[in-house]
């Protein structure tokens, strides 16, 4: 077995994984706040006003990374739901539910975040763009999943359903989103344009890819938070467990 | 009759142990059931008897330890067809009627030969009632029906979940009956108890469960 | 011994559940009562002026199908948890995917298709133009399956927990967002005097990809499902 994966069979150990993650947590989060700052500060003092929608086009600073990660950590969740459901592995099961909540949080934040944008732009809270309508249908599924894994009475056997949801997922969440811009189309005629990404300068291009990089950096850091304290209550007959609180206390 | 320990063991099991939600269940267990053999298991209410026949016919997982079905690994895959499972649910549909649920069985399975699903019913003491729904059976008929199944289908290898629970003293001389035409034949019995005294034509061999 | 034929298995399978839709043959009344009421309900809630109620025509039906076989789909697998049928199943010696797809075909038959055929009429008494009856129709007869094969899986995944409605409907109306946006835009095309078949081309050709992939898929949720 070489060292790669003796180092991957090693870390699904949880005793292993909640060192790593009590270690690794606080500097994860200190980079997201860092950049974070760096990133706002930028793209809400240093870029110039938009010249067609002034200043109110900066909520897409947390708008478009927000949406950028609700499909990155539903990635992530779609390879710890794998792993979890061909390995039967209890890290991954763990890793995937866990991310299940943060995705949905991102997702809902785009939502919002997108409402508010609407509103000084089209005079509107919600407006059905075929991007915003898939976030919504990608909040249910994030909210589904949840559900899902909760209505089980045994966790891992709910952490593998609900994998094999996010893996159905997978397959039709672009379906969905391909048959929604079919569907925009034939309802809205011309689509609204966000921001033109190509033609977007590069000073409110880096901005957006240094909160960009924040968030996930923050998404790290919140996985490796909910993950360590949901393994500790998961584990908590465990022998590990019991050592750790009684050296703790 | 031929010592059935010198064959090779229809099921083995090495080391099995189950757990729910890190509470263990049962193990680590280590045993084989040999062709011609009925093997007892007993314990408690609660002990896992159940789980472990779920574990044997592949639905449920084991956490730790294998089973061996020939000298193979247990799947689905492999015990599917080669065992008969009777669990505490009967698995008959109550609107069917007797031989309904039978014809449904063999549908599924084939049967043996020479035996058919009327010929099962017959022999288990439900002639007569094979028209009947299911549902207005009573519980020692729908037990019966059951174990009518057990005749009518080819399977070397019976997993029966407490076959004596809702059964008169015919009906528990009915199953050893079974039991005992099925080991002359080279089949072989796992079955659960949970303590309740039964006579069977040999003693057979009986393993405990305890967590 | 003679082991059963796939064929033979099937058979056995479609047989059951087709007799046992029989032997409650009230049962098949429901979910077009179902249909019905809900129907009736939009002129009291929007008014009965023609036009408006033939623009909404088809789209009412179509999510009100979907919607009456959601709540039907909940039972595909209830009874024969309870009952240890589905036990039996598993360890049948068929592969379990063409066996479950014989138990999705019977629900389909006792639920979807009387929706199937009284829907286009209730678009009619919703003031549905009659030339585009034919395009509902065939907008029906292809979306349905897809929400059987669909749901089926689904119900599969939560085969063993205290079930919810709500959850089902959770888990599958976003991901039927699709078939209705497909079958309501054919329609609608074909109400203003378009081409339709496009979508309709394109609903046949996930239905045949589902017809393939849904059983195995639902044999695997099962087994998720219902593993301790």
């Amino acid at each position: 077995m070489n060292t790669l994966t003796l180092w991957f069979h090693k870390l699904g150990s949880p005793p292993t994984f909640y060192r790593f993650a009590t270690v690794l947590r606080p500097w994860l989060l200190a980079l997201a706040l860092l950049l974070a700052a760096l990133g706002l500060y930028g793209g809400l003092v240093l870029a110039p006003p938009d010249y067609q929608q002034g200043d109110a086009y900066r909520i897409i600073f947390i708008h478009v990374p927000s949406a950028w990660m609700s499909l990155s950590v539903y990635a992530c969740m779609a390879v710890a739901a794998f792993v979890a459901l061909v390995w039967r592995m209890k890290l991954a099961e763990v890793i995937a539910m866990e991310c299940a909540a943060i995705g949905a949080a991102f997702t809902f934040i785009t939502l919002v975040t997108g409402s508010l944008w609407g509103k000084p732009m089209w005079g509107t809270w919600w407006t059905w763009d075929a991007r915003l309508t898939s976030e919504l249908v990608l909040l249910f599924v994030y909210l589904a999943i949840i559900g899902l894994y909760r209505a089980f009475e045994d966790p891992r056997r709910g952490a593998r359903a609900a994998s094999f949801l996010v893996l159905i997922g997978v397959v039709n969440l672009p379906i969905v989103h391909y048959s929604v811009v079919w569907w925009n189309t034939l309802h809205q005629g011309a689509t609204i344009k966000l921001v033109g990404d190509t033609t977007m300068p590069m000073s409110m291009l880096w901005p957006l890819l240094v909160m960009a990089v924040a968030m996930e950096f923050y998404f790290g850091a919140s996985l490796l938070n909910r993950a360590r304290t949901s393994l500790l209550s998961l584990e908590r007959g465990k022998q590990w467990v019991r050592e750790m609180a009684t050296a703790d206390g | 009759m031929t010592d059935a320990t010198d064959r090779a063991p229809l099921l083995e099991v090495r080391g099995l142990r189950f757990a729910r939600q890190d509470e263990p269940i049962f193990g680590p267990l280590d045993f084989a059931v040999h062709a011609g053999e009925v093997v007892l298991v007993e314990g408690d209410n609660g002990s896992g008897k159940t789980t472990l026949l779920r574990v044997l016919t592949g639905v449920a997982h084991a956490d730790a330890g294998h089973s061996l079905l020939h000298g193979e690994p247990l799947s689905h895959e492999r015990a599917a067809g080669e065992i008969v499972f009777l669990g505490h649910q009967l698995g008959l549909k109550a609107d069917l009627s007797a031989l309904e649920n039978l014809r449904v069985a063999e549908g599924l399975y084939g049967r043996r030969h020479g035996v058919s699903a009327a010929s099962a019913l017959a022999s288990v003491g439900l002639a007569g009632y094979e028209h009947e729904a299911v549902r207005r059976l009573s519980a020692g008929q729908k037990k019966r029906t059951a174990l009518a199944r057990l005749l009518l289908l080819p399977a070397a290898l019976w997993l029966l979940d407490e076959p004596y629970a809702n059964l008169d003293r015919e009906g528990i001389a009915l199953v050893n009956r079974l039991l005992e035409r099925h080991t002359e034949a080279g089949g072989a019995a796992l079955v659960t108890t949970h303590g309740a005294v039964t006579y069977l034509h040999r003693e057979p061999r009986r393993i405990e469960l305890r967590a | 011994m003679r082991p059963g034929s796939v064929g033979a298995a099937c058979w056995a399978v479609l047989r059951r559940d087709l007799l046992l839709a029989w032997r409650r043959r009230g049962d098949v009344a429901l979910p077009i009562l179902y249909a019905l009421i809900v129907t009736t309900l939009f002129p009291f809630a929007l008014g009965t002026e023609a036009a408006l109620l033939s623009r909404i025509a088809a789209g009412v039906v179509l999510v009100t199908v979907l919607l009456a076989m959601l709540l039907s789909l909940d039972a595909l697998f209830r009874s024969d948890v309870e009952d240890g049928s589905l036990e039996q199943l598993l360890l049948a010696p068929q592969p379990l995917a063409p066996l479950l797809a014989m138990k999705i075909l019977a629900h389909w038959l006792t639920t979807a298709l009387p929706l199937v055929v009284i829907g286009p009429w209730l678009a009619v008494m919703l003031r549905l133009p009659q030339a585009v009856v034919p395009t509902l129709y065939l907008a029906l007869l292809v979306a349905t399956p897809l929400i059987s094969l669909f749901g089926a899986v689904l119900v599969a995944l939560t085969a063993n927990t205290r079930r919810s409605g709500m959850l089902l409907a959770l888990m599958l109306l976003p991901l039927m967002v699709p078939v209705v946006i497909f079958a309501a835009g054919a329609v609608a095309a074909a109400q203003q005097g378009l081409p339709w078949i496009a979508p309709i081309a394109w609903l046949c050709a996930v239905l045949a990809l589902a017809l393939v992939l849904a059983p195995p898929a639902c044999a695997v949720a099962l087994r998720i499902a219902l593993d301790a």
